[in-house]
């Protein structure tokens, strides 16, 4: 039982380890952590054109943040 | 096994992973302000993409592209960085995409769609620094 969980976690480590490197040639922006975060909500069932509008979106969000920060410097 | 509200929270907090808060709350803007900026701007997003589905569906049936399974979708991207003579990028994304588990073993459930999102997140972000 131990063993069949340790194999499926080894599996989804490796398969990280590919998406990571796969999403690193494309250009995607995506690192460990949001890729993570995005796995989990296609897992959950999330749309991924929908997930993509999203992290689109928030990117734009951040920079016009961090933009208006450095304005106010 | 977090819920999709949590998650989405989770990538919130991460777009806002480098922003100052010191001279933001100097400013009247608090973290938990942006915060929920952030995630109405997320939900807006979501939402409007799955009605925008749901029109092109009612409307015109689901085109070529949207049928492609992303793993061809990724050899075509291969195509087009040999035609733009990016050799060797193209080849790590082939063998990347071979060495990628399909299915159950892979251990996810969703590995196709998470491989159609980077396809879709493709070139999105600036290109890396060359270093001299």
């Amino acid at each position: 039982m131990a063993s069949a969980a340790n194999s499926n976690l080894n599996a989804v480590r490796e398969t990280m380890d590919v998406l990571l490197e796969i999403s690193r040639l494309l250009n995607t922006g995506l690192d460990m952590e949001s890729l993570s975060i995005c796995v989990r909500l296609c897992e959950q069932g999330i749309n991924p054109e929908a997930l993509s509008s999203v992290i689109k979106e928030l990117r734009k969000a951040s920079e016009s943040l961090k933009a208006s920060e450095n304005s106010t410097n | 096994s977090s819920s999709i509200t949590e998650l989405l929270g989770a990538l919130c907090d991460y777009s806002l992973s480098g922003v100052s808060w010191k001279r933001r709350a100097l400013g009247g803007v608090s973290r938990e302000g942006v915060r929920r900026i952030l995630k109405r701007r997320a939900y807006g997003a979501l939402l409007s993409k799955l009605f925008q589905d749901g029109n092109k569906d009612s409307l015109s049936g689901s085109c070529a592209t949207t049928r492609t399974p992303p793993r061809n979708k990724v050899l075509m991207i291969c195509f087009d960085l040999r035609v733009a003579g990016c050799r060797e990028e193209a080849e790590s994304l082939e063998d990347e995409l071979g060495r990628l588990p399909e299915g159950a073993s892979s251990g996810l459930m969703e590995v196709d769609t998470v491989l159609e999102l980077l396809v879709l997140l493709a070139g999105s972000a600036p290109p890396p620094a060359t270093s001299f």
